[in-house]
C-alpha cells in the first residue's frame, strides 16, 4: 500500500510537467485550431536553453525561469510570424489547414536535428543546487524539485487561465478562438493574436524545461517523450481547454505510475493509449472540450 | 498529334521506361533503392485514396502495413500458408480494421482524426512490442520475426534476385494508380471531394459522406497491408520499431503532401524527389553530420509547403500543359490565346 501512495505522489508530480507541457499545446490549438507538431521540439529547446544556462553560469535553477520563458516567448512569437503565418495566409479560407500541421512537423525535424547537429545524441544532466533534494510527508518521500515543479505547473495554469480572463490580451486570444472572423471584424489582428498565442505557448515550453532540468535529462529526440503524452492529454482534457490540460496531465501521470506498480511498464504505454482511444469513442470532447471543435 | 494521342504517347514512354530500367540498372544496390522508391509511391498512392480523396490526414498507417507483414508471415511461418494468400487475408484485416477505427473517428473534426490515428497506431505498436505470442501466434514482441529462406520460388514469394520484387513492386503501384484514376473519375472520388472540402454542405445535398470516406477507408487500408506483405518477402526480417513506427506513417504523408495531395500523379512525383533525396543525404551526409538529411528534409518540406501548398504536381501539370499545347499547337483551354 505505501509503495501505491508513493507512486500516486511520484505520479501527480509527473503528471503535472505533462500537463504543463500540454498547456502550451492546447492554448496554440483553442486559439489556431493547429495541433502543433513541433510542441516537443519547443520544450527540447526550453530544455537545451535552461541547461546551458545553468551549466555555464551556475545560476539557481528557478533563477532561469525569468530568463529562459522570455526568450522562447520571442523564438516562439517570430517562428510563427516567419514560418508559420505564411501559410496560414495562403491557406485563409480552411477552417483547419492541414498543411500548417505539416509545417510544423517540418520544424519538429529542422529543430531536433539542428539540436543532434549542435549537442550530440548523449543525455545529458546538470547538477543543480536542489537536484538531489527531497523532504519527508509522513512516511513518504517527496523529491523537491519535482514537488515545486507541481507548484509551478498549477501556478502557470492558474496564471494563464486568470490572463485569458483578464486582460485584453487575453480576451482578443479567446475571441479568436470562438470565431476569427468575426474576432476580424472588430479589430482584433488575427494573425498578431496568432503570433502572441504561439509565443505564450512556447514561453509555457520554456517554464516546463526550467522546472524539469534540475531532475530529467535533455536530448535532442526529448520531445518526442513529451509530445505523445500532449496530444494525449489534450484530447482527453478537451482540445483547448487550460484546466482539461492539467487534469488530463495528472490522469496520463497517475495511470503510468500507478499501474507501473503491477505491470511492466512498457504495458502502461499500451493502457494510456487504450484509455484514450476509449475516451475518444465514448466522449471525443474530453473532459471540458468544446463541441463544435470536434 | 492531339491532347489525348500525346497523353497516351507519354504515359506509354513512362511505363516501357519503368519497366525497362533493370536492363540499364543492374547493381543490386540501386535496384533495391528503385524498388524502394516504387515501395513509397505504392504506399503513398494508397494512403492517398483516404488521405488525399477524403479530405482528412491520417498519420497511422503504418500500422496497416504492420498488420499486413505480421498476418502473412504468422501464416507462411506457422501453417505454411503461401505469403501470397496470407497477403489477402492480411490485406482483408486491415480493412475492416480501418473501418472499425473510421467508423467513431471520421465524424470528428480534422485534428481529432489526425491525433486518433497516430494515437491508434502507436497503441497498436507498443502492444505487439509486449506481446511475445497470441494464444497460438507467436509474435515475437520488440525481436520481431525472421522469415528463413526456403527454396525460392513465386508460390514462396521469395526470390534469389532483386528483379522480381521490382517487378512485384512496379505492377502493384500501376494497378493501385489505375484504381485511384478510376476512383477520381468516379460518382464516389467526386462525393469524397465534396465530403472533403465541405461535409455539411455535401451532406445537405443528400451525400452519404461518411460511407463514402468508410468505403476509401477501407480500400487504402486493404492495399496498404499488401505493401506489408511486400516489404516482409523482400527483407525477410522485420520488427515492430521498424515497421510499424510513426517514421513510417509521417514519411508517406510527407511524400503525399509534397508530391501533391489527391492528385494522381502526387506520390509518385513526391516518391521521386524525396527518396533519393532520402537515401542520398542518408549515404552521403550523415557520417558527416548525423542529422543534417533530416534538417535538408524538414526544411524542404516547409519550403514546399510555404510556396507551394498544394504540392509539386499542381505548378508541373501547368508546365506540362504549356509544352503540351505547344505541341499539338492546340488553342487554350478556355479559347484564349496562350
Amino acid at each position: 500500500m505505501t509503495a501505491v501512495i508513493q507512486a500516486t505522489l511520484n505520479g501527480i508530480m509527473m503528471g503535472a510537467m505533462y500537463g504543463l507541457t500540454a498547456l502550451g499545446l492546447t492554448l496554440i490549438f483553442g486559439v489556431m485550431k493547429v495541433v502543433n507538431f513541433a510542441h516537443g521540439s519547443l520544450l527540447m529547446v526550453g530544455m537545451f536553453s535552461a541547461y546551458w544556462l545553468i551549466k555555464l553560469t551556475g545560476i539557481h535553477p528557478y533563477l532561469a525561469l525569468l530568463i529562459v520563458p522570455p526568450i522562447l516567448y520571442f523564438f516562439g512569437y517570430y517562428l510563427q510570424d516567419l514560418v508559420i503565418k505564411p501559410v496560414f495566409r495562403a491557406e485563409r479560407q480552411v477552417r483547419e489547414p492541414l498543411t500548417v500541421i505539416i509545417v510544423t512537423t517540418g520544424v519538429w525535424y529542422v529543430l531536433d536535428n539542428l539540436a543532434l547537429m549542435l549537442f550530440g545524441a548523449e543525455y545529458r544532466t546538470v547538477r543543480t543546487a536542489i537536484s538531489n533534494k527531497s523532504f519527508a510527508l509522513g512516511s513518504f518521500i517527496v523529491s523537491i524539485p519535482k514537488f515545486s515543479g507541481f507548484v509551478i505547473a498549477v501556478a502557470t495554469a492558474v496564471g494563464l487561465a486568470l490572463f485569458m480572463r483578464k486582460t485584453k490580451i487575453g480576451m482578443a486570444l479567446r475571441a479568436t478562438s470562438l470565431d476569427r472572423e468575426a474576432a476580424n471584424l472588430m479589430g482584433i489582428d488575427q494573425y498578431k493574436v496568432y503570433n502572441i498565442a504561439f509565443g505564450l505557448g512556447t514561453a509555457i515550453a520554456g517554464i516546463a524545461g526550467c522546472v524539469l532540468i534540475p531532475f530529467y535529462y535533455v536530448y535532442p529526440s526529448v520531445g518526442v517523450v513529451f509530445d505523445i503524452r500532449a496530444f494525449i492529454i489534450v484530447v482527453l482534457g478537451g482540445l483547448g481547454s487550460i484546466p482539461g490540460a492539467l487534469l488530463g496531465g495528472l490522469v496520463i501521470g497517475l495511470i503510468e505510475s500507478v499501474f507501473s506498480q503491477f505491470m511492466a511498464s512498457t504495458w502502461t504505454e499500451a493502457i494510456i493509449y487504450a484509455i484514450f482511444l476509449i475516451i475518444l469513442f465514448v466522449k471525443p470532447s474530453g473532459f471540458f472540450g468544446n463541441k463544435q471543435d470536434w | 498529334m492531339s491532347r489525348k494521342q500525346l497523353d497516351a504517347t507519354l504515359m506509354t514512354v513512362a511505363a516501357l521506361v519503368a519497366f525497362g530500367l533493370p536492363l540499364v540498372v543492374t547493381s543490386p544496390t540501386y535496384l533495391q533503392i528503385l524498388i524502394l522508391l516504387f515501395f513509397y509511391a505504392y504506399l503513398t498512392t494508397s494512403w492517398n485514396l483516404v488521405g488525399g480523396f477524403a479530405g482528412v490526414l491520417p498519420l497511422g498507417h503504418s500500422v496497416f502495413v504492420g498488420i499486413g507483414a505480421y498476418t502473412s508471415t504468422i501464416l507462411t511461418l506457422q501453417y505454411g500458408v503461401s505469403p501470397w494468400i496470407g497477403m489477402l487475408v492480411g490485406g482483408v484485416l486491415a480493412a475492416l480494421v480501418g473501418v472499425v477505427i473510421g467508423l467513431p473517428t471520421f465524424r470528428m473534426r480534422g485534428a481529432y482524426f489526425c491525433l486518433c490515428t497516430i494515437a491508434f497506431a502507436e497503441g497498436i505498436r507498443v502492444m505487439v512490442e509486449n506481446i511475445d505470442s497470441l494464444g497460438p501466434l507467436k509474435v515475437n514482441g520488440p525481436r520481431g520475426l525472421l522469415i528463413p529462406l526456403k527454396d525460392p520460388s513465386f508460390w514462396h514469394y521469395q526470390f534469389m534476385s532483386k528483379l522480381p520484387y521490382y517487378y512485384i513492386i512496379l505492377v502493384m503501384l500501376l494497378i493501385v494508380l489505375t484504381l485511384t484514376w478510376f476512383i477520381s473519375r468516379s460518382k464516389i472520388g467526386y462525393y469524397l471531394a465534396a465530403g472533403g472540402e465541405e461535409p455539411e454542405a455535401a451532406a445537405a445535398l443528400g451525400v452519404n459522406v461518411a460511407n463514402c470516406k468508410l468505403l476509401s477507408m477501407a480500400l487504402s487500408c486493404f492495399f496498404t497491408a499488401l505493401a506489408g506483405t511486400f516489404y516482409a518477402q523482400l527483407m525477410l526480417y522485420f520488427y515492430p520499431k521498424g515497421l510499424m513506427g510513426l517514421d513510417l506513417s509521417f514519411e508517406i504523408a510527407f511524400i503525399a503532401l509534397i508530391g501533391g495531395r489527391g492528385t494522381i500523379a502526387g506520390p509518385v512525383i513526391g516518391a521521386l524527389v524525396l527518396r533519393p533525396l532520402n537515401e542520398f543525404t542518408r549515404i552521403y551526409l550523415s557520417d558527416m553530420l548525423p542529422g543534417l538529411h533530416l534538417v535538408i528534409f524538414g526544411l524542404i518540406l516547409i519550403l514546399v509547403m510555404l510556396y507551394k501548398p498544394q504540392g509539386l504536381t499542381a505548378p508541373l501539370s501547368a508546365v506540362y500543359d504549356k509544352l503540351a499545347r505547344k505541341i499539338t499547337r492546340e488553342p487554350n483551354a478556355k479559347g484564349v490565346a496562350a
